[in-house]
C-alpha cells in the first residue's frame, strides 16, 4: 500500500497538475465568489474541457473547482451579505455583521482557516472512512432520511433569528414553494404558467432572497453609510480566537464528513446544522448572528468538510452526494472510469491519485484564499450605494446565463421583493431558503416511506435510526423554547 | 394595529389561501394512484395547515401579550412613512420595468436602465462617474464575457439588432 501512495504521489506532483488544480482552485474561489454564479455552474462549465485531459486530472480539476467555489461563496457572504453558494448562506450570518463593525479581514481569515481545516480532514476521512462509511449509508432508507432532513430543518429554524415560531414559519413557506413543479409522479403542482411546471431553481431563489433584499432596503431605508462597514480593518485571526473557534471547528468537520457521505444532504445542510450545533453548545451562543467568529468557523468547516465526503458516496458506491458530484460522475464516465466498489480493484492507483491530489489542494486552497481575500477584500471600500446595483447586475446576467430563461430572472426579482418583504415581518430567509433545498428530498423520501409501509405512518418511527433523530428533534425544539422563555424573563425583568 | 398581530394575520391568510384556494384549483389529483402512494396534495396541502397554525399560534400569543419582542424599527434616513412606501413602489416597478421593456430594449439596455435607476433610487448623487460606467459599461462588459466565454445568447429585443447588441 506504501509503495502505491508513494507512486501515486510521484504521478500527482507533476508541475502541470499542480497548475491544474491551482487553476481550478483560484477558478473557483472567483466564481463562488460572484453572486448568481455557483459552484455546480463552474464544474459543468469546465466538463466539456476535460474531453482532453487524462483522467485524474480531469477530477482534479473538477475537486479543486468544487472546493474553491464553496470557500469563495463565503467571500461574497462577508463583505456584501451574498452568499455565493448556499452553503455560506448561515456565513453571511456572522460574516456580514463583523464586516459592518469594520473586522471583514478577520472574518474572511476565519473563514479561510475554518474552511482549510474542514477541506483537510474531509479529504482524510474520504481516504480512510470511505468503506465503512459508504455502508452505513447504505442503510439509510426513506424513514431514516426524512427524519434526518426533518432534525435538520428544526435545528435551522430555532437558530434563525429570534424567534422558533417565525423560523418554523419560514420553513413553512420554503417547503411550501418548493412543491412548484412536478412531482415524483409526474403530476404538476403550482403550474401558474408553463415554465412553473419545472418548478423553481434553487440559484433565483436563493440569490433573491439573500441579495436583492440589501438593494431595496439601500433604495427604502438610505441609512446614512457606516463609514467602519467601508473598511477591510481588523484582519488578523489571534491564536486565542482560533483556539476558542477549534471545537466548533472540530465539530463542523466532522458533521461535514457525516453529512457530506449521506447521499442527497451535502454542503449546505451541513453548515446549516454545524451553525446550531455551535450556537447550542457554545458559550458565546448570544453572540451569534450578531458578528461571531464562531459561527463561520462552525459554517465554513462544516460546507468545506463536506466537499471532501460527497466524494465517498461516489467513488465506493457511484452514488452521487449532490449536483456536483452528479457532474463528476460524467466526468468520471467521459474518462472511462465506473465509479462503484469495483473501482478499488481495478483502478486502484487512480484512486490514490486522487487522495493524494485532494490533499495538496487543501494546502492550495490555502494560499489561493490568501491571495483572493486581498483583491476581494477592495470590495469592501465600494460605496454601498454603487455596490448594491452592482451586485443586481452581476445577479441579472449569472441567474440569465444559467438557462438562458426570463423567468429565473423574473424570479429572483420577485424572490428579493418577498425577501424585503420578510425582513420588514422580522421572518428569517435562512429557514426558507433550506426548506426550499432540502423540501423536495424531505417530500420524496416521506412518500416513498408511506408508499413501503401501504399508507402506515409508523413506518417513521419504525428504526433505531428514526428514534434518535426523534429524540433529537425533541431535545432542539425543548432548547429553543426554554431559551425564548428565558429571553422572555429576561425582557420582562428588564421591563420591570 | 401592531406589527405582531398583522404579521399573525398575514401568515395565517396566507397559508388558508393556499390550502382552500391554489391547492383544490392547482394541484390536481391524477385519476390513478399507483399502489399505497400518497397523492400529490398531501405534502403541500399538510405544510399549509401546519402553515395556518403557526399563524394563528403567533396570532394568539400576541393577543394574550406572550407575542414575540417587537423588533426596532429598520434604521433608516427619517423620512416619512409615506416616502418609504413610495420608495419601495419605486423599487417595485423599477423591477417590473426591466420585464416589461426587455422585449424592446434587450437584455443589455435594459440591465443599463434598471442599473442606472436604481443607483438613482439609492440616493446616489456623488460618483456621477462611477454611476455611469457602472451602469453603461458593466451590462456591455458582463455581455461581451457571457457571449464570448460561456456561449450565453441574450435576448436583444427590437432596437438590440438596430445598435448592434
Amino acid at each position: 500500500m506504501l509503495n502505491d501512495i508513494l507512486m501515486a504521489l510521484q504521478a500527482v506532483a507533476t508541475l502541470e497538475n499542480l497548475l491544474i488544480m491551482i487553476a481550478g482552485i483560484w477558478g473557483g474561489v472567483i466564481i463562488g465568489a460572484i453572486p448568481g454564479m455557483t459552484g455546480t455552474m463552474a464544474v459543468t462549465l469546465a466538463l466539456p474541457f476535460t474531453f482532453y485531459m487524462d483522467p485524474v486530472p480531469s477530477i482534479l480539476m473538477l475537486v479543486a473547482l468544487y472546493k474553491g467555489s464553496t470557500y469563495g461563496g463565503s467571500v461574497s457572504a462577508i463583505l456584501i451579505k451574498t452568499p455565493g453558494t448556499a452553503s455560506a448562506a448561515c456565513t453571511a450570518l456572522d460574516g456580514y455583521p463583523l464586516a459592518q463593525q469594520g473586522k471583514a479581514g478577520k472574518a474572511l481569515n476565519m473563514a479561510l482557516y475554518s474552511s482549510v481545516t474542514g477541506d483537510f480532514i474531509s479529504n482524510l476521512s474520504l481516504i480512510f472512512l470511505a468503506a465503512p462509511l459508504a455502508i452505513l449509508a447504505l442503510r439509510v432508507g426513506p424513514p431514516e432520511y426524512f427524519m434526518l432532513m426533518l432534525f435538520a430543518l428544526t435545528t435551522v429554524a430555532g437558530v434563525s433569528g429570534n424567534s422558533l415560531l417565525l423560523g418554523l414559519v419560514s420553513a413553512a413557506m420554503g417547503l411550501l414553494l418548493a412543491t412548484a413543479g412536478e412531482d415524483i409522479y409526474g403530476s404538476f403542482r403550482f403550474a401558474f404558467t408553463e415554465d412553473m411546471q419545472a418548478g423553481l431553481s434553487v440559484a433565483p431563489v436563493l440569490i433573491g432572497l439573500f441579495a436583492l433584499p440589501e438593494l431595496i432596503k439601500m433604495i427604502v431605508m438610505r441609512a446614512a453609510p457606516d463609514n467602519e462597514t467601508a473598511k477591510l480593518g481588523d484582519q488578523k485571526v489571534s491564536r486565542a480566537e482560533f483556539m476558542r473557534s477549534f471545537k466548533s471547528i472540530l465539530r463542523g468537520s466532522s458533521i461535514g464528513v457525516i453529512m457530506g457521505a449521506i447521499p442527497g444532504i451535502g454542503p449546505s445542510a451541513a453548515a446549516f446544522f454545524s451553525y446550531g450545533e455551535a450556537q447550542r453548545s457554545s458559550k458565546n451562543g448570544k453572540n451569534f448572528g450578531k458578528g461571531e467568529l464562531e459561527g463561520i468557523a462552525a459554517s465554513e468547516s462544516a460546507n468545506n468538510g463536506a466537499c471532501g465526503a460527497t466524494m465517498i458516496p461516489l467513488l465506493a458506491l457511484g452514488v452521487p452526494g449532490d449536483v456536483i458530484t452528479g457532474v463528476m460522475l460524467g466526468a468520471f464516465m467521459i474518462q472511462g472510469l465506473t465509479p462503484g466498489p469495483l473501482l478499488f480493484q481495478t483502478n486502484i492507483h487512480e484512486i490514490y491519485m486522487l487522495f493524494i491530489g485532494m490533499l495538496f489542494s487543501s494546502v492550495l486552497l490555502f494560499g489561493a484564499g490568501k491571495l483572493t481575500m486581498r483583491m476581494f477584500s477592495y470590495v469592501a471600500h465600494i460605496p454601498q450605494t454603487l455596490l448594491t446595483p452592482t451586485v443586481l447586475l452581476l445577479c441579472l446576467f449569472g441567474i440569465y446565463s444559467i438557462s438562458s430563461s426570463m423567468f429565473d430572472v423574473t424570479v429572483l426579482l420577485i424572490m428579493g421583493c418577498v425577501g424585503f418583504g420578510m425582513f420588514l415581518l422580522n421572518i428569517p430567509a435562512a429557514p426558507f431558503l433550506i426548506a426550499f433545498i432540502l423540501g423536495p428530498m424531505i417530500e420524496d423520501n416521506l412518500r416513498r416511506a408511506l408508499a413501503i409501509s401501504r399508507g402506515e405512518p409508523g413506518i417513521l418511527l419504525s428504526s433505531p435510526i428514526t428514534w434518535v433523530f426523534a429524540a433529537l428533534i425533541i431535545f432542539v425544539v425543548t432548547l429553543t423554547v426554554r431559551r425564548e422563555i428565558h429571553k422572555a424573563k429576561e425582557r420582562k425583568g428588564e421591563v420591570a | 394595529m401592531t406589527k405582531s398581530l398583522f404579521r399573525g394575520i398575514l401568515i395565517t391568510v396566507l397559508f388558508a389561501f393556499v390550502a382552500f384556494v391554489l391547492i383544490p384549483i392547482y394541484v390536481p389529483r391524477p385519476a390513478f394512484i399507483p399502489g399505497f402512494a400518497p397523492p400529490p396534495d398531501m405534502w403541500p396541502r399538510v405544510i399549509s395547515i401546519i402553515g395556518m397554525g403557526l399563524g394563528l399560534v403567533a396570532f394568539c400569543l400576541t393577543l394574550l401579550g406572550k407575542g414575540e419582542a417587537e423588533d426596532p424599527a429598520p434604521k433608516s434616513d427619517g423620512a416619512p412613512t409615506k416616502t418609504l412606501i413610495l420608495r419601495a413602489f419605486g423599487a417595485a416597478a423599477a423591477f417590473a420595468g426591466f420585464i416589461v421593456i426587455l422585449p424592446i430594449v434587450g437584455f443589455a439596455i435594459g440591465a443599463m436602465l434598471l442599473t442606472g435607476v436604481c443607483i438613482l433610487l439609492t440616493g446616489e448623487r456623488g460618483h456621477v462617474i462611477w454611476a455611469v460606467a457602472i451602469s453603461v459599461l458593466g451590462p456591455l462588459a458582463l455581455t461581451f464575457f457571457f457571449q464570448k466565454a460561456l456561449g450565453t445568447q441574450f435576448p436583444q429585443g427590437v432596437l438590440g439588432p438596430v445598435i448592434g447588441l
